[in-house]
């Protein structure tokens, strides 16, 4: 690996999580690099989704949550008292499995962060057209959707649904997008199309990516971090990882022995 | 991993109900069963405290609906007014006065119930979590409540009022004033169409669905912006259905106190025939089989928030 401890956008240590009772994470030390594609794998119900969850914390929202250990995101521990949940939330951005667009058009779709992340009415009509066509731009939509701005973004193709859940971060300024199962609802040409567009964003944000897809996980990520039964077993680089995992679980699940 | 799910604690924590009700399923956490054996125990257990403490809070409210409804029964049958020398023009002129004042009160207050049933519903829904016990509690009565007949409630507003006013003679001296008869009838209005506001909005909101909130929450939003700038505009049609629909029935039951009222100074009231009682308590009985059933068979809310 050629980069050095200071450029790691997420670090956690000794991370434990428990669901009531229940414990999802168990001793989760990771570091995620800077600016390029990790991608989680596992079997189901390992706690990718959840370790995934954390690093912007959405995972509070489902209540009876317990967490213990670090998460630092940013060089900040994002448990600190004084990390406000809007900036962290708008630092580290999330795509879900099911795109979801908010139900109004696809103009305010992309608007909707910026305008609640801003005082009223401080961004003029010139502003936000120019910034709806930059993050439009930048996912490749602005051909097929520049006539198409006023449409309601449910309305849409899934694939274009998920590229718009993707552009709509893109005014917050993200430093990390978080990705869970971003294809698993899209078809092939789909998945292509989400692939080909984070190879191309991969520079200026670091990926997180939770995958089920192992081909996938294979054809765009950098590094590869597998987990168990909330454990973290193994966390290299993607080749390495799939041609001589080091681990017997790790073996059994990449030549799908499992899962 | 999954050993975490049969630690008796677990149901403890999740339904925070009296211990008592849970110790039988912590004698089955024994040895000596096989593992599938134990598999089931530990769903039962799950389960078991969960339906039980929902039959228990369920029971209580038949028995105190059943008692509310013989006593209204018994009323009603001894009901003879022939012999009452009570419809002297200054008595019934008296009475129906007392009576449309009172009501242009109670309506704008049952207004305001439905407000309040409102924004109850936005505490449970949005601020209290799935497994919180004073929601389940809440959820449990507002089912009952809203199952059962608006004629009914009219019927025991019927009873207080014409009870004051000396018209029954069993209970002519239940309520000896004013103010406490006005309060009586305005808590039957309430009862009435609190419920039936706090469960419609629930709904309401819960039809939102958990992808909008996610994906707003997920943009930095606060519980607020979620709630005035993509919840609360959706869920309105719906709110606002259901508070026409809760009027509705307030509505519907101060028209049966009006009409009782010209029905008892035209002919006279006596006493109301079995039958119409028995139709009226077999509603009753259904409307709680069938708030029984879905209370039971069906979680009280599935939604995580």
């Amino acid at each position: 690996m050629q980069t050095t401890p200071t450029n790691y956008s997420i670090e956690t240590e000794n991370l434990n999580l428990w669901y009531g009772n229940f414990q999802a994470l168990i001793d989760v030390s990771v570091k995620i690099p800077d600016g390029q594609i990790t991608s989680l794998i596992g079997p189901s119900g390992c706690g990718k989704s959840t370790l995934l969850r954390c690093f912007n914390r959405v995972n509070e929202r489902y209540g009876n949550v317990t967490t213990t250990g670090k998460i630092e995101v940013l060089g900040k521990n994002v448990y600190d008292a004084d990390v406000s949940l809007p900036e962290l939330r708008k630092a580290v951005g999330m795509v879900f499995q099911r795109p979801n667009p908010l139900p109004i058009s696809v103009y305010e779709n992309i608007l909707f962060g910026l305008r609640i992340h801003s005082p009223m009415r401080s961004i003029t009509r010139t502003e936000a057209d120019q910034i709806v066509e930059e993050a439009l731009t930048s996912v490749f939509l602005w051909e097929d959707l520049k006539d198409k701005l006023k449409t309601r973004a449910t309305s849409l193709q899934l694939e274009q649904q998920q590229k718009l859940c993707i552009a709509r971060l893109l005014p917050l300024k993200p430093q990390i997008i978080l990705m869970d199962e971003p294809c698993s609802a899209l078809d092939a040409k789909g998945t292509l199309a989400v692939e080909e567009l984070m190879e191309i964003l991969a520079g200026r944000y670091t990926f997180l990516v939770v995958t089920h897809n192992m081909a996938q996980a294979r054809r765009v990520s950098k590094e590869c971090i597998f987990m168990f039964l909330g454990e973290l077993i193994e966390h290299r680089e993607t080749q390495a990882l799939f041609e001589t995992p080091q681990h017997s679980k790790t073996a059994d699940y990449v030549q799908m022995r499992y899962g | 991993m999954a050993a975490g799910n049969l630690q008796p604690s677990v149901t403890r924590r999740i339904c925070g109900f009296p211990k008592f009700l849970l110790t039988d399923c912590r004698l089955l956490m024994t040895n000596g069963y096989s593992s599938q054996d134990r598999r089931l125990m530990a769903i039962f257990s799950m389960a078991r405290p969960e339906l039980r403490k929902k039959i228990v809070l369920l029971s209580i409210t038949v028995i105190i609906e059943g008692v509310a409804f013989i006593f209204l029964w018994s009323v009603l049958r001894e009901t003879d007014t022939a012999n009452t020398p009570v419809s002297s023009v200054s008595h019934t002129s008296e009475v129906l006065t007392r009576l449309l004042s009172d009501l242009n009160l109670i309506l704008p207050i049952s207004l305001l119930a439905i407000l309040l049933g409102m924004a109850c519903a936005f505490y449970l829904e949005e601020w209290l979590s799935a497994t919180n016990w004073t929601r389940h509690f809440i959820e449990s009565q507002t089912a009952f409540l809203t199952g059962i007949p608006s004629l009914l409630y009219g019927l025991l507003s019927v009873v207080i009022f014409f009870s004051y006013v000396g018209v029954f003679k069993t209970t002519r001296t239940m309520l000896q004033h004013n103010t406490a008869l006005f309060y009586t009838e305005a808590l039957i209005f309430i009862l009435m169409v609190m419920p039936v506001a706090i469960k419609t909005t629930q709904e309401a909101l819960r039809s939102v669905g958990t992808p909008i909130r996610e994906s707003a929450y997920a943009l930095g939003a606060n519980r607020w912006q979620v709630l005035t700038k993509q919840v609360v505009p959706r869920a309105f049609p719906w709110m606002f259905a259901g508070g026409c629909r809760a009027m509705s029935r307030a509505l519907a039951a101060a028209a049966l106190l009006i009409g009782i009222y010209t029905w008892n100074y035209t002919t006279g009231l006596r006493g109301l025939p079995d039958r119409f009682m028995l139709f009226l308590g077999g509603a009753l009985l259904l409307s709680n089989a069938s708030s029984f059933l879905t209370e039971i068979y069906v979680p009280a809310s599935t939604q995580q928030n």
